[in-house]
């Protein structure tokens, strides 16, 4: 296995002289164009932004066979070693799994050469997160050690601080957790965990308890933000968070048993509890009060690598079962003949392609060196694909009827892991608020000239408002310069493409509209950004999808029919997904029952009770 | 068209029959009650008795000073109790019973359904169909009923159609829903025009429609004891369903009670978890105030209830708290934009509002004196520390200019003085008819 170790260390190295050669390493500081806009951001103002998008990024050949041979050992310890479902009955990852796991170099993939790690790119850790995904335990522990746990040094560590942990983190002699979440108080401050500088200010004294720590009961490396007293720029003492690095080492660092839990069963996810624990000056992560940044950075970014890995289990998943439909017979037919089961594949192909696509085109633009702000983007990536797991791993078991209902099948396991995707890193409600409310104040800060003339009702202004209302619903086509271009998007999927720009430029003028009518309260109409967010991720999915089978179809990749079909499926429901919930963010749409439901659920709350009396019951 | 009327009055007729077959079995003399009236003997409520434990609560109405010189009723004997007998259901059948074995002609009728119905809540049956079936039962078949067409338009036989009106109003009092046996009854009595059928008919539509009408319901039997009562109260009064009901201190029981100054007043309080952290936060430069009493009536019975309050704070102070960052490290809380929701989205009224101070806690004691309520407020502080360190003024309104509590020996005849204003009534209507 160190040999293996040593082969993928190489190949690392290979890797970094190559990309020192890269000519967009050279032509990056130069930017002789505008700078590149965030493609989510832009679609709000009905805007399609094509640099970065379309072509689909690709990668070298060389970074290719790099990757292939990187997932080549790590798909055969997967496939002959890791056994999940005794992972899975014993709640426990073994050690020697986690020692070979440790090996592979896989507890440290993004994190740089220069301190031990294989210093991937993340269209290449979405790569290896696809056959890891394949174990929803460890998925989750290595994402928790490395997206989380160890992202903050990477991201705010101090030289120091990353000599001295990166190696150890990387080599996974140490894992690392990521603590920010507090038990439930009534009170409004989230953050109770203090951190009191000592007399002769050296050290913090580090006292709290923080709950659901992935590998909370394994790490030894935290992160950690704690409240501190901070002296404002106006002289006042205020209550600031800040993060540090907490060894288990410090002292004064327990944890509680880790929890039973429904899937994920062989990741550790406990509380741990943190009492006198004394932290040297030096291992304040970022800087004093600025922890609030260390934690949303670090949380945007660590979305990602759990976002992007379903596509493995999609793609293991759609084998396995189609496996079962082609050889289970049912009223002397195989069940793969029958209609409601050929859809149910359709869609779970639909799914996965478009997982894969969105994915795979985020990585793209993550690891592009112009990077902008892609926060949307990877929360988008991770709403979709934990839903779309969700619904495929349900519909594949649907499918095995009650086999897959019992323990011997993976399928069970694999629903039991999915459903856990919707709720970490952030629920999925509260991603939807975060992708509607940051693309809203993005387009809300450009829009607001125009907002605040239309408010102070300029007749000009108002007039051609109306006017371009008008020419809108009368019959205008829509070009936002897709289809012409014949470098952008290939003709076959011209149809698709020409869907895809009505609904950004009808979701741009949709935004305006909501912008106008709500302005900064639409803070409070969830409901309304929960549509917003639904049409996005829609958006999203449709870019990636035309953008891959595009390229698909123009290198000659194998089977590009079939992809232009998934994408063209996929493109036609998003389509009519859209036009029906834009619709229904229309004021007077009869579709939309906002009113009525917020009405049903507040008796029900108030009352605390399905009201309802008893079908039986009777007045006399 | 005379035709039809002939086939109607046919029919009718052949009901008639079944009705008086049927009347007839029902009036043989049981030994027992009806098996009917047994199933609903237990719902029934049991006769109001006032228990010592209430006589406080229950406040003393005013006086009538006009006292009607009580006539003894034609039928007044057959309520006359057996020596050692019990005034209970089987009772009030067994006078019925005898009634209609004294008098095969049915003469007085009507005289004896009014005293029945002023009898019924000394029998506890006021709340029993069954028994007001029976009521019913007494009068003649198919004697009321209208024959022809001038009958029909004039009230025919006027008194006893009023007697059965003020059956069915008894019943509407006390909440009682009519059913097939006493539609099916007045049929054969009054026949489908006249008055009776009317009023149970806007009874069937009624009832429904105004039986669960009030949002906020009392149970129909209140408990007895005044800990239980006043815990319903408080529950009624408290609009947060995670508001804990504590006792804090139990009254005596009755059979140790020591006269003298052993008296324990019970001391029952309600505190929601926002209340107490609305009292954590509070600061301890501003006073508290205990008010009270104030009343509060649950059906026939009255509790008082004292508040724990503060005054609002001026506008100056409010809005010191600030949203910390870290509340939400997923999204923003709010946006950065300086333009807020449209007119035409602003569904809002424009409402004068009149924000009032908080209240932190509620309690109904036994007694309404100082020292009764600083129990309270002792108890409060063992789950809100933070009392200890804030003043608390007793602003507690004298015996004047509310509604006392009778603490003399009036309440025990409560239930009847309510009785007898109801005959009042009832005889009233009597005499008008008459």
């Amino acid at each position: 296995m160190s040999g293996c170790r040593l082969f993928l260390r190489t190949a690392a190295g290979a890797r970094t002289c190559q990309a020192l050669m890269d000519p967009r390493a050279s032509r990056r500081p130069l930017r002789t164009c505008p700078p590149r806009r965030a493609f989510a951001k832009e679609l709000f103002l009905g805007k399609i932004e094509k640099k970065g998008v379309f072509p689909f990024p690709e990668v070298s050949q060389d970074e290719l066979n790099e990757i292939n041979q990187f997932v080549g050992p790590v798909e055969r310890f997967f496939a002959e070693e890791v056994d999940s479902g005794k992972i899975d009955r014993e709640g426990k990852i073994p050690d020697d799994t986690l020692a070979k796991l440790k090996s592979l170099g896989l507890f440290g993939m993004q994190v740089p050469e220069k301190y031990g790690g294989l210093g991937l790119s993340n269209t290449m850790s979405t790569r290896l997160g696809e056959i890891v995904s394949l174990d929803g335990s460890i998925a989750v522990t290595l994402a928790a050690h490395q997206a989380l746990g160890l992202k903050g040094i990477v991201l705010f560590g101090t030289e120091a601080q990353k000599a001295k942990y990166l190696p150890r983190l990387a080599s996974g002699e140490h894992v690392a957790a990521f603590c920010f979440l507090e038990p439930a108080r009534n009170d409004a401050a989230s953050i109770r965990t203090r951190a009191t500088l000592s007399e002769d200010e050296t050290h913090y004294v580090l006292n709290g308890s923080k709950v659901w720590i992935t590998n909370g009961g394994i790490a030894e490396i935290f992160t950690v933000l704690a409240k501190t007293k901070v002296v404002d720029s106006d002289g006042s003492e205020k209550d600031r968070i800040t993060a540090f690095i907490v060894e288990r080492d410090f002292g004064g660092v327990t944890n509680g048993k880790p929890g039973d839990k429904l899937g994920l069963r062989g990741s550790n996810i406990c509380e741990v509890h943190f009492e006198d624990t004394r932290v040297p000056v030096v291992n304040v992560l970022g800087e004093i009060g600025g922890g609030f940044k260390v934690a949303v950075d670090v949380l945007n970014s660590g979305r990602f690598s759990l976002g992007s890995v379903v596509a493995g289990m999609l793609r293991r998943l759609i084998e396995l079962t189609a496996e079962y439909a082609c050889e289970r017979k049912q009223f002397t037919r195989k069940l793969s003949e029958f209609g409601l089961i050929q859809e149910k594949f359709a869609l779970m192909a639909q799914k996965a392609y478009a997982i894969e696509s969105m994915s795979y085109l985020t990585a793209g633009m993550l690891d592009h060196p112009e990077c902008p702000d892609c926060s949307i983007e990877t929360a988008m990536v991770k709403v979709f694909s934990s839903e779309g797991a969700w619904q495929c791993v349900s519909e594949a078991l649907q499918i095995l009827g009650g086999l897959g209902y019992i323990k011997d099948h993976p399928h069970e396991r694999m629903l039991r892991d999915a459903r856990a995707l919707l709720f970490l890193e952030g629920t999925n409600e509260i991603l939807r608020m975060f992708i509607a409310l940051t693309g809203l104040q993005h387009a809300g800060s450009i829009l607001t000239p125009r907002i605040k003339e239309l408010k102070e009702s300029r007749v000009a202004i108002a007039m051609e408002t109306m006017a371009r209302r008008l020419w809108d619903t009368v019959g205008r086509t829509v070009d936002l310069g897709l289809t012409d271009d014949p470098g952008v998007v290939h003709p076959s999927l011209g149809d698709s493409v020409t869907k895809l720009e009505e609904n950004v430029f009808y979701f741009g003028r949709t935004v305006e509209t909501l912008l106008l009518r709500f302005g900064k309260t639409i803070v409070e109409e969830q409901l309304v950004m929960k549509r917003v967010a639904n049409v996005l991720i829609n958006l999203y999915g449709m870019t990636a999808v035309l953008s891959r089978a595009s390229r698909s179809i123009r290198i000659g990749l194998r089977d590009h029919d079939h992809e232009v079909l998934l994408a063209s499926t996929f493109c036609m429901e998003a389509y009519f997904q859209n036009l029906f919930i834009l619709a229904q963010l229309d004021k007077y749409d009869p579709g939309n029952l906002d009113e009525l439901v917020k009405k049903v659920s507040q008796r029900i709350l108030e009352k605390r009770t399905y009201i309802c009396a008893h079908p039986l019951d009777r007045t006399t | 068209m005379s035709c039809v009327r002939a086939v109607l009055l046919v029919q009718s007729l052949a009901r008639g029959r079944a009705g008086i077959r049927r009347a007839s079995h029902l009036g043989t003399p049981f030994p027992q009650v009806p098996p009917l009236a047994l199933r609903s003997l237990h719902c029934s409520s049991a006769p109001h008795t006032s228990e010592k434990s209430e006589k406080s609560l229950v406040p003393r109405p005013p006086e009538s000073g006009k006292r009607l010189a009580k006539v003894p009723a034609p039928w007044e004997d057959l309520f006359h109790p057996a020596p050692g007998g019990t005034r209970d259901k089987a009772s009030f059948v067994r006078a019925v019973q005898s009634f209609e074995q004294h008098n095969v002609h049915k003469r007085g009728h009507v005289d004896f359904i009014y005293l029945a119905l002023r009898k019924m809540r000394e029998y506890g049956v006021e709340r029993d169909l069954a028994a007001y079936n029976l009521l019913l039962d007494i009068f003649p078949k198919e004697v009321f009923r209208p024959r022809n067409f001038i009958q029909q338009i004039f009230l025919h036989y006027p008194r006893q159609q009023e007697c059965g009106v003020a059956v069915l109003d008894q019943m509407e009092s006390n909440g009682v829903m009519p059913n097939k046996e006493t539609k099916f009854l007045l049929l054969q009595i009054f026949g489908r025009g006249s008055h009776p059928m009317l009023k149970l008919e806007r009874m069937r539509l009624w009832f429904t429609r105004f039986q669960h009408i009030n949002p906020f319901p009392v149970p129909r039997d209140l408990p007895h004891g005044a800990v239980e009562l006043a815990t319903l109260g408080l529950q009624h009064m408290e609009p947060d369903l995670s508001a804990r009901v504590t006792v804090y201190q139990r009254p005596l029981p009755d059979d140790v009670t020591d006269p003298g100054d052993l008296i324990q007043p019970h001391i029952v309080g309600i505190q929601s978890p926002d209340q107490q952290d609305a009292l954590a936060r509070h600061s301890p430069a501003r006073p508290l105030f205990v008010e009270g009493p104030f009343s509060l009536w649950l059906r026939n019975k009255c509790v008082y209830y004292h508040i724990l309050r503060a005054d609002l704070l001026p506008p100056k102070e409010k809005d010191l708290e600030e949203i910390p960052e870290e509340w939400n490290l997923h999204y923003p809380m709010k946006l950065d934009l300086d333009y807020a929701r449209s007119g035409w989205d602003d569904y809002e009224f424009d409402i004068d509002e009149v924000e009032e101070g908080p209240v932190f806690a509620m309690c109904v004691a036994g007694a309404h004196d100082q020292e009764t309520l600083a129990k309270w407020i002792q108890g409060l502080q063992e789950t809100n520390p933070a009392l200890a360190s804030i003043p608390v003024v007793f602003q507690l309104a004298g015996s004047t200019g509310e509604l006392l509590t009778a603490s003399g020996p009036e309440d025990p005849r409560q239930s009847q003085r309510e009785g007898r204003e109801e005959d009042d009534h009832l005889q009233r209507q009597q005499q008008g008819q008459s």
